[in-house]
């Protein structure tokens, strides 16, 4: 029996009635990603000692008459920019290749106390900078959906755990689309909150005041019960506040009556991709015969969001990479003579290119001089577009646009910066504001067979407005696939693939046991 | 090399300081809940955030704010509502995240001032004394009154401490390697910074020492020079009098102490006018004060400026303080030096110096209040002879016994005691001195000393009149030569009374009486 389709509803319900011990699921998931991960690659490090203390806690609180937690079971698995005391963060660098963090993460505490149980930590691009996992000093992570093709990013590995079933849900985070874009690739629903509902305490900064964590599931409802679980002011975050909201209950609350925007030029954009446009139409017309008022509105600065994220990105990360040095942690250069020489060698041997180019370009931008030309201009960039949300959420209750203008491409496809800068035109503009955004599969692609995924936006603290809209929109597709069949067997693993033909492909992934692919409806008995 | 005096007579040097302090009254430090410490075991109070650990994040200590408030109060700045953190970029290994939490252009506390008052023999350091304004005669000093303006006060954390081993004098240079210490990183400090407007390394001095004690008085730092709570580097220029241009300034630090302050810049202007003289150009450049050889070395060039690629802390949101949370902390402002001074000379009609030197400690100051508040309705008559207890008897006292106010068995109360009977001739001054000797020692109360101790100081006039003819009677050869004209005998008769009553006669009135008694007929 395989557990990995299971809501956490229908998880929490099995565990309260004795039809399975936690330690069964923790036994089932790694079975599974055992099978799955060979060719898959999401995981950088597996913690399965954690997950068995984790499960045998559980149980004994379960056998002790306690009702079972918020998570009880869920199998997690954290993109491995976030802390977990007695394991690894890397980062997806040979910078932390070797790092143990001393402190465990907020969120990650969070979703521990509720009840899930740890699996390891996932795969991303390195410090994630990048929007296919491709950057990661420990090789890619392959789209579950189709293994030539990246899983998007930097959340990649978190996409690819929960669309192959290895997990029920996976932590990521969201810098300017780090988990809407892969969540879109994978065909997974995912989710990055308002800025401030989670904390980022334990979760290594990238663009501080752009980061947020946040969560992909195989469900609305899985999603929302995650973020109940973890949302809230932290005394460590001061940038974090009480949302006073609990998601779970917005799910199945329907959207009629509910304003919903489009900005009509995203739709129609040059360059976005039919299989999406069809699909966004389509959605716009479930959601009106939902009783959902749908209205044309404008975002006229979201143009200039790509230009100012690009500098304020990569400024804050200049400053917040600048810790790695080798000094007290972290990669050190063998050969350094003095000072000087141990700085530039370590932090040149132990970043990665796309790093080192947005270390350098932060460095830059930063400077005296250039500063006055760059990051002020993105500042007030910045107000214009926050501004125009503002405005814009004035008249509608939640914006349905695309979260990418394409389905996952392939590995090598996209080479320059630049045009991977651009895969992430739909998603920026969100972090630039601070509104909160969920990418959610509609359904595979007729022509290209990948997922195809569509972006709800929420008012800045009214996430529960995405998570009405999100579940109304799935319910409407039922029979889309939540797991991606295991090609592990039929089709070669271009990269990591090497050692995946052993023996496992006869003992389980031939036949395939669960069936994922043939699952008829959304998990659970809660959507 | 020229002495100051004489250099400053042709050239006018122009100061200005930047003052570190760290907030060590404070529990914990600046953007963490570690312990603010001195002396700890290197790298024990330390965390994630502090060492500046991947995701860790800062969360600034709302007392530490309210520090800095209340300091830019007490100097009269104006205090910035709307003011926000930066980071100033850098590498180095004392600082453990590689950037340090500052503030950018507009910080807590901007434009405010200090008054100092200088006296003689200070003062003759300043000659010229252009916008400077006499000491009004009351102070009974010469002198005169400058303003010195102070640009701004801003909030920040320190950043650990390197240990060099293996060099000499622990300096970096020559050493076989560092060990960083990180117990220090992240100490909430101040920065105040001057505008050029000190003129004299006397003035440099002296306000630092204001400065000192306003911190003090507020109770924001422990303010010791010697354990780096309290640190000053000076900016130095020349100029030819009255020139408008400023000259190339040098920057100096390591003057851990008022003197090494005054020294270091003294030696300064007194080197960069030997430059200038013969010709040469002052070069931009920290400059390190030895004190042991007294002179200043160059630690390296600033020829260009450094980068320090400031921007908003995008982890800490801009501040929009209330004006409710500033009223609050402006409640909570003591009573100032300067104005405990003009008290004490208005109500207790005290000298400039006197109530300068009690206001310039906060322990005696208070001792002094406490002593006039147990005097009561005598306060006004006491107040002189108190004062000269507490700044004479008392401070010579702590000097010869290292120990602080607060460790002696001294109170208040039984110092006006003693200050009452040497008022009222009860006790002579050196029965008094006696007398305070005991107190030190036994910490009992004046009159149960004089009592004990026989001391009482006889001013029956008949008695001692009686006294007086006896001995006269017994030296009547030396009766007949005072009276010729030999009037330096006075003394061996007082002597001869002091003894016969056991040295507990009122000299005033013996004299009086010998001499009444031998010229009187």
């Amino acid at each position: 029996m395989s557990y990995s389709n299971l809501s956490i509803a229908a998880i929490r319900a099995g565990l309260a009635t004795r039809q399975f011990s936690a330690e069964e699921l923790v036994q089932d998931a790694l079975n599974t990603i055992n099978i799955r991960d060979k060719v898959i690659h999401a995981f950088i490090e597996l913690c399965p000692e954690l997950a068995y203390r984790a499960a045998e806690k559980l149980d004994a609180a379960l056998s002790a008459g306690e009702a079972p937690p918020l998570l009880a079971g869920a199998t997690i698995g954290y993109k491995d920019n976030m802390n977990l005391e007695g394991t690894h963060t890397t980062c997806a660098s040979k910078m932390l290749e070797n790092y143990k963090s001393p402190f465990t993460a907020t969120c990650v505490t969070k979703t521990l106390e509720a009840g899930a149980l740890p699996l390891g930590k996932l795969n991303m691009d390195e410090f994630a900078f990048g929007s296919s996992t491709e950057t990661s000093y420990f090789g890619c992570t392959h789209n579950p959906w189709d293994l030539e093709r990246v899983p998007g990013g930097s959340s990649g590995g978190s996409a690819a755990a929960v669309a192959a079933g290895m997990v029920t849900v996976a932590l990521g985070s969201d810098t300017g689309g780090s988990i809407r874009q892969p969540a879109s690739f994978c065909g997974v629903v995912g989710f990055k909150p308002t800025y401030g509902v989670i904390s980022r305490y334990g979760v290594v900064g990238f663009g501080s005041s752009l980061d947020q964590a946040g969560v992909f599931g195989r469900s609305v409802a899985n999603v929302a019960e995650t973020i109940d679980a973890m949302s809230g002011k932290d005394p460590l975050d001061c940038m974090s506040q009480d949302a006073h909201a609990v998601y779970s209950s917005s799910v199945g609350a329907g959207v009629k009556g509910m304003r919903i925007g489009i900005v009509r030029s995203y739709v129609d954009a040059d360059g976005i991709s039919p299989e999406i446009h069809n699909a966004l139409e389509d959605a716009i017309s479930k959601l009106e015969s939902l009783g959902a008022v749908i209205t044309e509105v404008e975002l006229p600065n979201a143009k200039a969001a790509l230009s100012a994220y690009h500098v304020i990105g990569p400024c804050e990360a200049f400053s917040n990479l600048s810790r790695f040095d080798g000094i007290r942690y972290g990669y050190l250069s063998p050969n350094a003579r003095n000072l000087d020489e141990l700085y530039e060698q370590s932090r040149a041997q132990g970043f990665g290119a796309e790093a080192r180019r947005r270390i350098m370009l932060g460095s830059y931008l930063l400077s005296s001089g250039i500063y006055e030309q760059y990051y002020l201009p993105a500042q007030k960039v910045r107000t214009l577009i926050t501004q125009d949300y503002h405005q814009v959420f004035e008249q509608v209750d939640a914006l349905l646009t695309p979260t990418t203008a394409r389905t996952a491409f392939k590995f090598g496809e996209i080479a320059d910066p630049v045009s991977m800068y651009l895969s992430d035109i739909f998603t920026i503009p969100i972090n630039i504001a601070g509104n909160g955004g969920m990418s959610l599969p509609v359904g595979l692609g007729e022509e290209s067979g990948l997922p195809v995924s569509v972006q709800v936006i929420g008012p800045q603290f009214k996430d529960e407005n995405i998570f009405r809209v999100a579940a109304a929109l799935e319910a409407c597709y039922p029979d889309i696939a939540r797991i991606a069949p295991d090609t592990s067997g039929t089709q070669q693993a271009s990269q990591a693939g090497g050692s995946a033909q052993d023996s496992q492909v006869g003992g389980s992934g031939q036949s395939s046991p669960q069936g994922e692919s043939a699952q008829a409806s959304p998990e659970g008995g809660a959507a | 090399m020229k002495d100051l005096l004489k250099v400053l007579q042709t050239w006018e040097a122009v100061i200005g300081l930047e003052v570190h302090t760290e907030l060590t009254t404070l529990n914990t430090k600046m953007f963490c809940s570690c312990p603010v410490e001195f002396g700890a075991e290197p790298n024990t109070l330390i965390c994630p955030v502090c060492l500046g650990l991947p995701g860790a994040l800062p969360v600034p200590n709302k007392a530490a704010i309210e520090s800095i408030i209340l300091a830019g109060i007490a100097t009269n700045c104006d205090i910035e509502q709307q003011t926000m953190f930066y980071r100033k970029n850098y590498f180095y290994p004392d600082i453990s995240s590689n950037f340090q939490i500052t503030q950018g252009p507009v910080a807590f506390c901007m434009r405010g001032w200090l008054d100092l008052n200088i006296t003689e023999p200070a003062a003759s350091e300043r000659e010229y004394r252009e916008g400077t304004t006499e000491l009004p005669a009351s102070y009974a000093s010469s002198g005169y009154t400058t303003r010195i303006n102070i640009t701004r006060i801003h909030m920040e954390e320190d950043a650990g401490k390197l240990v060099h081993i293996g060099g000499t004098d622990g300096r970096i240079t020559g050493a076989d390697y560092s060990l960083v210490d990180y117990n220090r990183c992240s100490t909430p400090l101040i920065e105040l910074v001057t505008e050029p407007d000190l003129r004299t390394p006397e003035e440099a001095r002296l306000f630092l020492q204001s400065l000192r004690q306003i911190w003090l008085t507020l109770g924001i730092s422990d303010c010791s020079m010697e354990e780096g709570s309290l640190r000053c580097d000076g900016n130095v220029s020349l100029r030819k009098r009255g020139a408008k241009e400023l000259g190339t300034k040098t920057e100096l630090k390591n003057m851990n102490s008022f003197k090494n302050l005054h020294d270091g810049l003294a030696y300064e202007i007194c080197r960069q006018a030997d430059v200038l003289e013969s010709g040469g150009r002052v070069v931009q450049e920290t400059r390190h004060w030895e004190p042991a050889s007294k002179h200043t070395v160059s630690m390296r060039l600033k020829e260009t400026a450094d980068d320090y690629r400031y921007f908003p802390e995008p982890n800490l949101a801009p501040y929009d303080l209330s004006d409710e949370f500033v009223a609050e902390v402006r409640s909570r402002l003591p009573e100032l030096p300067d104005e405990q001074r003009a008290r004490f000379m208005e109500v207790y009609a005290l000298s400039f110096i006197d109530a300068s030197a009690l206001a310039s400690d906060r322990d005696v100051a208070s001792f002094f209040d406490e002593g006039m508040a147990f005097a009561a309705a005598q306060a006004q008559e006491l107040a002189k002879p108190f004062t000269n207890l507490l700044l004479n008897d008392v401070l010579a006292s702590l000097n010869t016994s290292g120990h602080v106010l607060a460790e002696t068995k001294l109170t208040p109360a039984h110092l006006v005691e003693l200050a009452q009977l040497i008022a009222k001739d009860t006790l002579s001054s050196k029965q008094g001195k006696e007398v305070f000797a005991h107190m030190l020692k036994t910490g009992e109360a004046p009159a149960q000393i004089v009592e004990k101790e026989g001391m009482q100081q006889v001013s029956d006039t008949a008695a001692l009149e009686q006294i007086a003819l006896e001995i006269l009677k017994e030296f009547p050869d030396k009766a007949a030569e005072y009276r010729s004209g030999k009037t330096g005998l006075l003394g061996f008769f007082v002597g001869k009374a002091m003894a016969a009553t056991k040295g507990q006669g009122n000299p005033k009135l013996i004299n009086e009486t010998f001499i009444r008694l031998l010229d009187g007929e």
